[in-house]
């Protein structure tokens, strides 16, 4: 079974984001952990912010990362994602702490597989952490982060990561399939198929090349794709252009698909000086975007 | 393994960035008029400020980083290091950091929240006057951090009375926060147990040989700041963060409620109050004999006598990593005044200001004042203490107006979430954006930087 990290940090910022991945998650059948990534107080007044959350904790006030975990169960028994059990599962009190984190034990069940995990600190280094605890397939992320963010992401979580940039849940979503000869487009391909399946989107197939001639991995990589969506029944359009493949996959699309695509085989080095493809589309693009790691 | 080594240099970048930093200036050659030992210790200085603004090894890491440095350079020998590392104020960071927990887990926040509320009424503006007076005075006497552990459950439990959408209340959320965390922060200066960076730098006067403070000698110069400060700061904080609600009779009731059920004071509840003014009284009447710390010290051993805490709490909840770091930094201050360094930086400061104003008297304030306030903002008030004390006891003058100038001056830290460990606390509520440190910080740094400038040239030389 795959685990899947969702990150969220406010109701404000992060509703969209829960509700488009736990639909996300679903669709493999997924077990979703929901980490809160909070900031972190500056070492020197770590215990003197600890001393005060302790009286507060009296006062039945908690955390701001307990209430944003409480909303974002709530939220997603709201939705649908989580049955609901009659029963109030969620109490600040089965925080218990693990290591370098905290995770609330939720007593009773709720359909799906779920846990509710608390951090504090630097978001990049806290979900390299939590991936370092738990074997994560996939990573869910919010958009509109800080500058570096794209880089961050592919470079340093071992994980597929998915960014809910500019994400409407009332919209209707198509899925754009960036196929190239990279090696984790394959992979790529399988995770688009399954979400276009189960969550009922149109597909579209592209592959754009520099120049006019496309190569023989990229019209390899293309028909394989072809073959996969065929499969699945999930009907498709497949589209060859030529352009700056960033370009091109920004332009075609929009605000109203998510893009899926591979991850860059690049060296770390290389990634780190020149940046990639995919880090370069993450970058720009203005709709969701899921970057799929290869095996 | 490549992504885990250029990850490892990202998150470090700022411990390569301040040992190369280091390392470059150790190669320079020493500045004209300053001993090799003295400019190894500015490096070392250079390097902690660094490493303690940006925090990419911790604490204690860099407290041990700066004794090793010291030893490695020549400075000292380990011995003298070590000898260095513990005094008076180290210890009563130490008894204050574990005072506070003792009589945090006291459940006495819930007689304040009654108090306060019996005395005020529901009007907003005298609640928030309430807040501002009754931190500031307790957090005089107790420090700063205790007063806002208390105080914040019941500053947040009004707010979430008044409305339970946050959104609708952010700038009386704001006000009572604001309240609390600068209340607090501004009473640290009253007496010399209201903080640590107070009984660092009465450590620093004596152990220069220039001079002594007692706990009365400071309050009668400090008390009266602390006293004309309060209500301009009521009057500041109502300014900036108007609130959307000017009564609070239901919150105010619900609160109530809420406080009764806790029933009448304790026996435990008196006695760790009986404990506290015992301490109290200590600081006052022995502390020139057998220092503050050392009372702080008995005090915890009290409260652990009579069963008020227990061992663990206290040491779960006090973060000895800050205890270390004091050692260290206190270690290096007293180094930089053996080895000539405090003494280089303060003539070139001096020299370098003569160029705007010939008036020493002002440069001198100017040192101890702004430039205290100012770093405060970045590198927290207790460090900027640490590390400023020695340089400003030996720009001339007199030491204990310049004591005083500069440990009132390192509460003036309103305007970051990182400049006091108050302003970092209601932070952490989740309620509060650093933007509006901003907005009530420059006001309020302005106007303590006003009282206390009109202090020191009007009223301490009439209490000569």
């Amino acid at each position: 079974m795959m685990n899947f990290l969702l990150a969220v940090s406010s109701e404000e910022y992060s509703s969209p984001t829960l509700r488009m991945g736990s639909q996300i998650a679903k669709s493999f059948d997924a077990t979703l952990n929901v980490v809160y990534v909070g900031p972190k107080p500056k070492e020197l007044f770590a215990g003197r912010v600890s001393l005060a959350r302790d009286s507060l904790a009296k006062w039945e006030i908690y955390h701001p990362g307990i209430e944003v975990l409480r909303w974002a169960f709530h939220d997603l028994q709201a939705s649908g994602y989580l049955e609901n059990s009659g029963e109030n599962g969620f109490d600040p009190l089965n925080m218990v702490e693990e290591k370098d984190r905290y995770r609330l034990v939720l007593p009773g069940s709720y359909g799906q597989e779920i846990d509710l995990v608390l951090r504090e600190g630097e978001i990049i280094d806290e979900l390299r952490k939590e991936c370092g605890e738990e074997d994560y397939t996939l990573s869910i992320i919010g958009g509109s982060k800080g500058r570096n963010m794209a880089h961050d992401l592919l470079q340093y979580l071992p994980t597929s990561v998915l960014v809910m940039k500019n994400v409407d849940i009332d919209k209707s979503y198509k899925l754009l399939l960036c196929v190239d000869d990279s090696s984790a487009t394959k992979r790529a391909v399988r995770f688009g198929g399954t979400i276009a399946k189960q969550m009922e989107m149109a597909v579209t197939l592209l592959t754009v090349s520099k120049h006019d001639k496309f190569g023989e991995g990229y019209t390899a990589a293309a028909k394989s794709a072809s073959r996969y969506l065929d499969t699945l029944n999930v009907p498709y359009e497949q589209n060859f252009l030529t352009g700056d493949p960033v370009t091109t996959f920004i332009e075609t699309a929009g605000e109203d698909h998510l893009i899926v695509m591979g991850a860059s085989s690049r060296s770390p080095l290389t990634k780190f000086f020149l940046g990639s493809k995919p880090m370069k589309t993450l970058e720009k693009a203005n709709c969701p975007i899921l970057i799929v790691r290869g095996e | 393994m490549l992504v885990d080594i250029i990850y490892w240099a990202t998150q470090r970048k700022w411990l390569l960035i301040a040992l190369l930093f280091g390392a470059v200036l150790y190669l320079l050659p020493t500045p004209h008029g300053l001993t090799s030992n003295g400019y190894h210790t500015l490096i070392i200085v250079l390097i902690t400020i660094l490493l303690i603004i940006y925090e990419p090894i911790p604490l204690p890491a860099v407290a041990m980083l700066i004794l090793i440095f010291q030893v490695l350079f020549g400075i000292a020998t380990p011995n003298e290091v070590a000898a260095s590392f513990m005094s008076d104020a180290v210890f009563f960071i130490m008894g204050s950091l574990m005072l506070a927990v003792a009589i945090v887990s006291q459940g006495l926040d819930t007689r304040l929240a009654l108090g306060i509320i019996n005395i005020t009424g529901h009007k907003t503006w005298r609640i928030v006057a309430g807040f501002v007076t009754v931190c500031a005075v307790l957090s005089s006497f107790i420090g700063e951090h205790t007063v806002t552990a208390m105080m914040m459950p019941v500053g947040l439990t009004l707010v979430r009375h008044t409305s339970s959408d946050p959104k609708k209340i952010a700038r009386l959320t704001a006000l009572i926060l604001f309240s609390i965390a600068y209340g607090s922060a501004m009473g640290s200066i009253g007496t010399p147990s209201g903080g640590g960076r107070n009984v660092i730098i009465m450590g620093y006067l004596s152990q220069f040989g220039m001079g002594s403070l007692s706990y009365l000698q400071w309050m009668k110069y400090a008390y009266p700041v602390l006293l004309v400060e309060i209500p301009l700061a009521v009057m500041l904080l109502w300014w900036t963060f108007r609130p959307e609600k000017t009564i609070l009779d239901s919150a105010v009731r619900k609160l109530k409620v809420q406080v009764a059920k806790s029933g009448n004071i304790t026996g435990r509840q008196l006695v760790s109050i009986g404990v506290f003014v015992l301490v109290f009284l200590g600081w006052v009447f022995l502390s020139p004999t057998i220092g503050l710390g050392i009372i702080a010290l008995f005090g915890v051993v009290l409260y652990l006598a009579f069963g008020l805490v227990e061992w663990q709490d206290l040491n779960r909840n006090t973060n000895w990593g800050v205890i270390m770091l004091f050692g260290a930094a206190i270690s290096l201050g007293l180094q930089m005044k053996d080895t000539g360094a405090a003494l280089w930086v303060a003539t070139k400061v001096i020299e370098t200001l003569k160029i705007v104003t010939g008036d020493l008297d002002i440069i001198r304030s100017f040192v101890s004042i702004f430039l205290t306030a100012g770093l405060t903002n970045f590198l927290s008030s207790a460090a900027t203490v640490a590390v400023l004390g020695p340089i400003v006891l030996n720009m001339g003058g007199d030491a204990v107006i310049i004591t005083l100038a500069t440990a009132l001056a390192s509460a003036f830290g309103y305007m970051t979430v990182v400049a006091s460990p108050t302003c970092m606390i209601i932070h952490s509520s989740g309620l509060v954006k650093p933007s509006d440190y901003f907005r009530g910080g420059w006001k309020m740094t302005l106007m303590s930087i006003a009282v206390l400038f009109l202090f020191i040239h009007l009223f301490w030389p009439l209490l000569g």
